[in-house]
């Protein structure tokens, strides 16, 4: 399969000597002669005045390369035979190998931005001491072999560089709320969290680069995974602040509802806890239940979906927020025959679908303020096809043995939708077109 | 420092195992497992059950690996990670304990938080300490029974505590990892040598195994709770 669990290898090296910092991911670790080549063959471009960001084994296998501020390269192999296989059952076969750069590149970014998080860029680019970087580097393994393991399906932030959302029933106070106990909390940055979503934010939240945003909420999620009460987590920001830390103060209202802000010295985490918590959020108690209670649907009963949508990823472009909806399945798939794939195969599809779109069909919209290294190396995931068109395609389908995937694109929206077989391919363009809207009317997305 | 109390002079031992028990814990129990309480919970008795709610908070305390957030996880119930992530930051876990006083025969529950925060976040970030240290009520120092050093370092590691903070809290100490006999580094001795040294009680932990975490439990709830309730009583008759 393309993306299997534990199949990604990433090593981390010192960029000017090569000194390995740290590998994680794959049960089986590459030889330490291979890691060595790997960063030979990419010295010798730089030597020649060429970057190498990427390469296909003959296997179907795929290797990523970084330099990042100069000081640090990050690695990313992708196991062969694997690589190739379970994709052609998928039907997308031709783009696997495209896909999985797009993805590989990603996980690159990601994991550099969770290192800059959790130490500070100073400390990765100044390191005077690598015994002592290496030791601080273990710090970081949580958020990397979360990042690498991807065990929330149905989050695809990571890819998509999107905040995943959830629309809450009633959003209005929820807002204020927000609001309101992060200026008692001396911050303009707080965010609700629902089952790992943002469901609320206030405004400057929204002003963090996306990826920072998708970060936090991986943060978030592993905190509220543990069952922490609260937290107080000095976080750097990758792009807004990577030099001097903040504090993410974090408090789990409700399982699966955390609330967090962004602050400086004060308030301590015990005074916040003890004065604010209670007071800005206990009357909104049933409001919060009632997001809870959406679930993976992440859209408010308000929002009539067809039964024949499997699943759906909504994006919008213009604020980088995504909903990625997965009907209750209960209503949404009776037996069928055949039957449709199951909850965490329909997310696998989804994903993959949204590679194949992005890398083939659909332009890539980078978020404003992602690190521009090595000359852009990494941006042309969609060259071939689109550049050679003088107009954008505006939606497109896939027909495979398991599902049918459609997706189409506004100037505002990106909506990827599956379907089952059954439903009539003359059809997918209506349910598309009649899903956007419908959501659109109910929420305002 | 707070005197070192006899085990079950305030609260009822073993209570939790008793037929009049059964009604609170019912409260914090689900089939079997802790219920987690978001900060907006708390555990309700019906209204002819009048229950006081007592808080406190709890300064996990040892060297990077010694089992903190293990620990935390194991008292609340949660899931005990397999693998050693460090915490990169103060960790808050919250667990309820409902306890019987013995003289008035009176019921409360007890709130603990327990605050873990990783070692090396702590070493980083010169904030993290004091903020641990605010307003703490208890302390409980870790060491690890497969760890020699960390045990080793005990007699510093309270030192240096005592001598940064103000006013007394009661203190404990807690040998982690005692399911991995096999590679114990220390000996009943050296542990009992401690004890005597030091009048502190240790308490023996293992967060390997998921047998019943009620009774593995609750000797050290029990103990942490009798020494903050009799503290709180020292405090209020000095006051009066
Ligand atoms: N078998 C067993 N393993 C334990 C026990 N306590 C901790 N461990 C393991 O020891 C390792 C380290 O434990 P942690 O609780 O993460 O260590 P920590 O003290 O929180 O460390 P920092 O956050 O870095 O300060 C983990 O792999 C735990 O699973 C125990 O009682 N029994
Ligand atoms: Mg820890």
């Amino acid at each position: 399969m393309m993306f299997q669990e534990g199949s990604i290898q990433l090593v981390c090296l010192t960029a000017s000597s090569g000194v390995p910092l740290f590998t994680r991911g794959a049960s089986r670790q590459l030889p330490f002669s291979i890691i060595g080549s790997l960063n030979g063959v990419h010295m010798f471009g730089s030597g020649q005045g060429v970057t190498l960001s990427s390469c296909e084994t003959e296997g179907g296998g795929r290797v990523v390369w970084r330099v990042f501020q100069d000081s640090v390269m990050l690695i990313a192999v992708n196991a062969s035979q694997q690589a190739g296989q379970g994709v052609e059952s998928s039907g997308q076969g031709v783009e696997s190998s495209k896909g999985e750069r797009l993805h590989l590149q990603r996980l690159l970014e990601n994991v550099w931005n969770c290192m800059v998080m959790v130490l500070g860029q100073d400390e990765l680019v100044n390191a005077k001491n690598l015994e002592r970087l290496k030791r601080d580097l273990r710090s970081c393994f949580s958020l990397v072999d979360e990042l690498l393991e991807e065990r929330r399906p149905g989050i695809l932030g990571h890819l998509t560089h999107c905040a995943d959302c959830l629309l809450p029933p009633q959003p209005v106070p929820l807002q204020e709320a927000v609001q309101s106990f992060a200026k008692a909390a001396d911050s303009e940055f707080g965010c609700l969290l629902i089952h790992g979503r943002v469901a609320a934010a206030t405004e400057m939240w929204w002003r963090l680069a996306p990826q920072e945003i998708v970060l936090l909420s991986a943060v978030m999620r592993a905190l509220s995974d543990s069952g922490a009460a609260s937290c107080d987590y000095p976080v750097f920001l990758p792009q807004g602040s990577p030099t001097v830390a903040h504090r993410l103060l974090r408090f789990q209202l409700l399982p699966g509802a955390d609330v967090c802000v962004l602050c400086g010295p004060t308030p301590s985490l015990h005074g916040a806890e003890s004065t604010l918590v209670g007071r800005f959020w206990s009357p909104l108690v049933d409001n919060l239940r009632d997001c809870l209670a959406i679930g993976e649907r992440c859209l408010p009963s308000s929002v009539t979906l067809r039964p024949d949508v499997l699943a759906l990823l909504l994006i919008n472009r213009e604020n980088h927020r995504s909903v990625s909806c997965m009907p209750a399945p209960s209503c949404a798939y009776p037996q069928r025959d055949p039957p449709s794939p199951s909850e965490a195969r329909c997310w696998e599809l989804l994903k993959r679908f949204y590679i194949f779109c992005m890398t083939r069909y659909f332009k890539q919209e980078e978020a404003e303020g992602t690190t521009e290294e090595e000359g852009g190396t990494h941006q042309g995931n969609t060259e071939d096809f689109v550049n050679g068109f003088s107009h954008q395609p505006l939606k497109c389908y896939v027909i495979t043995d398991e599902c049918k995937s459609f997706a189409l694109q506004t100037p505002q929206h990106q909506l990827f939708l599956l379907t089952p077989l059954t439903a009539p391919t003359f059809a997918l363009n209506t349910i598309a077109a009649q899903t956007l809207s419908s959501i659109i009317a109910a929420t305002g997305f | 420092m707070t005197q070192a109390l006899k085990h079950g002079s305030i609260i009822v031992a073993d209570w939790h195992r008793c037929k009049d028990s059964k009604e609170y814990f019912s409260k914090i129990l689900h089939k079997k497992k802790r219920k987690i309480f978001g900060l907006l919970e708390s555990p309700v008795m019906p209204p002819h059950v009048p229950v006081d709610t007592v808080h406190y908070k709890v300064f996990l305390s040892g060297k990077s690996g010694v089992g903190k957030s293990a620990l935390a996880a194991h008292l609340a119930g949660l899931k005990v990670p397999s693998t050693h992530y460090e915490t990169t930051g103060i960790e808050t876990t919250v667990v309820y304990w409902p306890a019987k006083l013995k003289e008035s025969g009176r019921v409360l529950f007890f709130r603990f938080q327990l605050w873990d925060c990783g070692e090396n976040a702590l070493r980083r970030f010169d904030h993290l300490l004091p903020s641990c240290k605010e307003k703490v009520d208890a302390v409980l120092f870790l060491f690890s029974f497969t760890d020699r050093t960390s045990f080793d370092d005990l007699a510093n590691q309270i030192t240096k505590w005592n001598e940064s903070s103000g006013s007394p809290v009661v203190t404990m100490v807690v040998g982690t990892k005692f399911d991995l006999f096999m590679h114990c580094d220390l000996s009943e001795k050296d542990v009992r040598g401690f004890q005597e040294t030091w009048q502190l009680p240790v308490f023996r932990m293992g967060c390997g195994e998921d047998d019943d975490r009620l009774d593995v439990t609750a000797p050290l709830f029990n103990s942490l709770a009798e020494s903050l309730w009799l503290q709180d009583c020292i405090i209020a008759g000095q006051q009066v």
